[in-house]
This record gives structure tokens, C-alpha cells and sequence, in this order.
């Protein structure tokens, strides 16, 4: 009995300084989280953020507008006077509606719109998520998510060059 | 009386800056043991983070709950604040620097920081709740009940000693620190659990038991009220180190290093012991934790009392 008692006391004594010995050890391992708005982490190659589109890709096919299921993508285009180049007036992506399903990049003949790895998706006002311009580089500048941002834009006469020549 | 002023003050400065130093570094060492960076962002390493914190501490609304015992939950942050502050008025920091030696320093230690205890009843009750209320009782049976241990192992010291001086003590551990004696360590062993029950530290953190109470006895406070309880609580943290430092580590002597260094080395080390401590150790049951008291600690402080005692006198 009494031997019992003094065996659990040096096994409870011997416990407590193995947890101490693992806990000092853990004080000098790397540290597993990121000192996050300074460094981050970047996404896998398949994640799915917001949208976003290289303009002088695009070829105005409407095509990401009809497939989306939940009518984010709004966009609108202009015929030049040669009745030959289109040009896009209006191409807006409402980040309220968006489900990130990825169809509109599926669908995409020429690779132009697609979701970035961007996963930063609050705004400081509800309005900006409402209506983010695609036509525009830095449309997601309020943050940075190690995206790339599309090549170049263009501006003309109240549209952004773009498709088909 | 102006050289005692200063001296108040530069204890009142001290206090302020090693609270903050010290919940920078509780933050910091959780964060480190549980492969986290801890603060980053307000300074290097995040080390004005304790600063930011104090400003929005100052600058938040003091709120009184509605149903409150005015009196005594306006009265309990100073009650809990007030001891901690004139315990320094004992602790000797290095050969010269101290405010007073009195010739019976470990009996007002370990009296002025008892009256904590009263503070944080003070709070439990006046809340006018039942977490704080259960966190008070718990922390007033705990406190109460460690501090006989406590005193038992501290009297070891005074009776090996032959002072109540802090200074005495240490002169007294001129020739070999007393945690090398065995008697004495074991001593200090029952010292430093009651010492970590009597700050309400974890394993033995009960009275503010995230859990269970909310935050026990301080739920209700907010702004600067909570920032009281905060710095007693961390300044207590430092005052049972220096107080074990003094006791059984020889206080300021080391080779080499000026007094004041050896002192603050040895203190905070300690502490850094305590953190390593919280963030390794599970918490004890209330009834674990008294029947641990009062079967386990007291006895064999007694016990080792009476025989070290019956060796001194042989």
C-alpha cells in the first residue's frame, strides 16, 4: 500500500518533468503559424477566389455572363464604326453574388476570365464589392494576395481594346 | 522624507514597467511553447503591444454593472493594487539599492500581500454575480489555506538564518546559497507551490478559471479597474520570485555582474518558470487542490520543520 503510494508519487513526479521537457522543446521548434498581414501564405494552384480577367484576352462571347449561375458578371460592349472590332463599355463583377463555382472560367474560350488565388475578399464599404471594375489592373489593390495582376490595359474612346480585331 | 518619495516613486516606475514587461513576455512565451509568433505587429517583436494595451485600457469607459455593492466593487482594485505596491518596500534589489530594511521584512511581506485576498473577496462579492462570486470564495479558501505551507517553509528559512531582515538573509547566504541545502530545498519546493497558489497561477488557477468562472472575481470590471487587478496580478508574480530569489537564491550575490543584475536575472528567471509552468500544467480540481493543502504541503513542511529543527538544536 504504502509502496504503492510512494511508486505514484515518483511516477506523477517523473510525468510533470516530461511535460516540462516537452514544452521546452516546443519553445525552440519553428513556428507552424505566419505573422500574417506581413507574410502570406500562397494558394494552391486549384483555390478559387474572385474573379478576375485579362481584358485584352476577351472576346466578347458573353459566355461567362450566360453560364453564371447567380448573374455577377455583368457586361456590356460596343461595335466600332468599321462594324468589325467590339469593344467592351462595361464589365463589372458584383462579389456579393459570386458562389465561386468556377464556371465562367471553365467556360472562358480564350482563358480571359478566371479566378485569382486572391482570398482577401472584404471591402471597406459594401458598395465596392457590389461593383468591381474588371476592366481596370488593380482592382483588387485594397489587399494583397501574391496574385498576379493581368498584363496591361488599354484605354480608347470609352472602352477598354479587347477581342476580336 | 523626499529620498523616500523618490524611492516610492522609482518602486511605483518599476512596477508599471515590469508588469508590462511581464504579460509582453507571458504573451511571447505561451506563444513560443505553442509554436505561435505571439505579437508581431506594435513594435519589434511586438514588444509595445503592453503599452497599446494600457491605452485602451485608459481610454475605455468605466462601467458600473447595474446591481453592483458600489462600495466595495469600487473599493476592491485598490485593496488587491495597494499590498502588492508595499510589498517593494522590502525587497532588497542590490547591496544599496532597497527603500527600507526593516528587521522583520518577511513578516510584512507575507503579511501585506495577505491582505490581496481581502481585495479580491471584496471584488467576488461587490460584482453582485456568480461567477465572480464563486471565484472569490474559491480564491479566499485557497489563499488562506496555502498560506500556511507557505509560512511553515519561510519560517525554515528565518530559523536557519537566524533573521527576519531580507538583508540579514542574504548575508546569511554569503557562504552557499540555502536551495543547496536539502532541507532547505525541499523548503523551497513547499514555497514555491503555495507561493504559485497564492498568485492564483495555473495548476492552481481556480479562482479565475476560464472554463468554468468567466473570469472569476474580476468578470465585472473593465478599463482601468481590470487593468488594477492585471498589474497585481503580474506584479505578485514578480514579488513571490524576488521573495523566493531573497529566500533561497542569495538574493542579489552572484560573481562578476553588479547586485541589481543578479537580483532581476534570478527573479525572472523564476518567473519565466512560472509561465513555462502555466502553459505546461493542466488545472487541479477545488477539492484536489485543498485536500493537496492540507494533507500533503502542510504536513511535510511540518514534518521537515520539526526535524530540521531538531538537527539546528542538536
Amino acid at each position: 500500500m504504502l509502496l504503492t503510494n510512494i511508486k505514484n508519487i515518483f511516477i506523477g513526479a517523473y510525468s510533470i518533468c516530461q511535460g516540462f521537457r516537452v514544452t521546452f522543446k516546443n519553445m525552440f521548434k519553428k513556428q507552424v503559424t505566419l505573422n500574417y498581414p506581413v507574410v502570406k501564405k500562397s494558394m494552391t494552384d486549384r483555390f478559387r477566389g474572385m474573379v478576375d480577367l485579362y481584358p485584352e484576352k476577351c472576346v466578347i462571347c458573353y459566355q461567362c455572363n450566360k453560364i453564371c449561375p447567380t448573374a455577377a458578371l455583368e457586361l456590356e460592349h460596343k461595335v466600332l464604326e468599321d462594324n468589325k472590332t467590339k469593344k467592351i463599355v462595361k464589365f463589372v463583377f458584383n462579389g456579393e453574388l459570386c458562389c465561386f463555382c468556377g464556371l465562367c472560367q471553365e467556360v472562358c474560350p480564350t482563358n480571359a476570365i478566371f479566378l485569382n488565388k486572391m482570398y482577401e475578399v472584404s471591402y471597406f464599404a459594401h458598395k465596392d464589392l457590389l461593383e468591381i471594375n474588371l476592366m481596370v489592373h488593380d482592382k483588387y489593390k485594397h489587399v494583397d494576395g501574391g496574385i498576379e495582376p493581368p498584363l496591361y490595359h488599354k484605354e480608347g474612346d470609352g472602352g477598354v481594346e479587347g477581342g476580336v480585331k | 522624507m523626499i529620498t523616500i518619495l523618490l524611492k516610492g516613486a522609482a518602486a511605483l516606475g518599476f512596477i508599471s514597467l515590469s508588469a508590462m514587461f511581464l504579460i509582453w513576455l507571458e504573451r511571447k512565451v505561451s506563444a513560443w511553447i505553442q509554436n505561435r509568433m505571439g505579437p508581431m505587429m506594435t513594435g519589434f517583436q511586438g514588444t509595445l503591444q503592453p503599452v497599446a494595451d494600457t491605452i485602451k485600457l485608459l481610454l475605455k469607459e468605466d462601467i458600473v454593472p447595474t446591481g453592483v455593492d458600489f462600495f466595495s466593487w469600487w473599493l476592491a482594485p485598490f485593496f488587491v493594487t495597494v499590498p502588492v505596491v508595499m510589498a517593494f518596500l522590502v525587497i532588497p534589489f542590490s547591496r544599496n539599492i532597497f527603500v527600507l530594511d526593516l528587521n522583520v521584512g518577511v513578516l510584512y511581506i507575507c503579511s501585506i500581500t495577505s491582505v490581496c485576498v481581502l481585495g479580491i473577496f471584496m471584488a467576488g462579492w461587490g460584482s453582485n454575480n456568480k461567477y465572480s462570486l464563486l471565484g472569490g470564495m474559491r480564491s479566499a479558501a485557497q489563499i488562506i489555506s496555502y498560506e500556511v505551507p507557505l509560512l511553515l517553509s519561510v519560517l525554515l528559512v528565518v530559523m536557519q538564518s537566524g533573521s527576519m531582515s531580507m538583508q540579514g538573509i542574504i548575508q546569511a547566504q554569503a557562504h552557499g546559497w540555502f536551495i543547496l541545502k536539502p532541507h532547505l530545498a525541499l523548503a523551497f519546493l513547499i514555497y514555491f507551490i503555495s507561493a504559485t497558489a497564492e498568485v492564483n497561477r495555473v495548476p492552481f488557477d481556480i479562482p479565475e478559471a476560464e472554463s468554468e468562472l468567466v473570469a472569476g472575481y474580476h468578470t465585472e470590471y473593465s478599463g482601468m479597474k481590470f487593468a488594477m487587478f492585471f498589474v497585481a496580478e503580474y506584479t505578485n508574480m514578480f514579488i513571490i520570485s524576488a521573495i523566493a530569489t531573497t529566500l533561497f537564491f542569495g538574493g542579489w550575490q552572484g560573481p562578476f555582474l553588479p547586485g541589481v543584475v543578479w537580483f532581476l536575472l534570478k527573479s525572472y528567471g523564476l518567473v519565466f518558470f512560472l509561465m513555462w509552468m502555466r502553459w505546461t500544467l493542466p488545472r487541479v480540481r477545488m477539492d484536489q487542490m485543498m485536500s493537496f493543502a492540507w494533507k500533503v504541503l502542510t504536513p511535510i513542511a511540518l514534518l521537515n520543520l520539526l526535524v530540521s529543527g531538531w538537527f539546528m538544536v542538536k
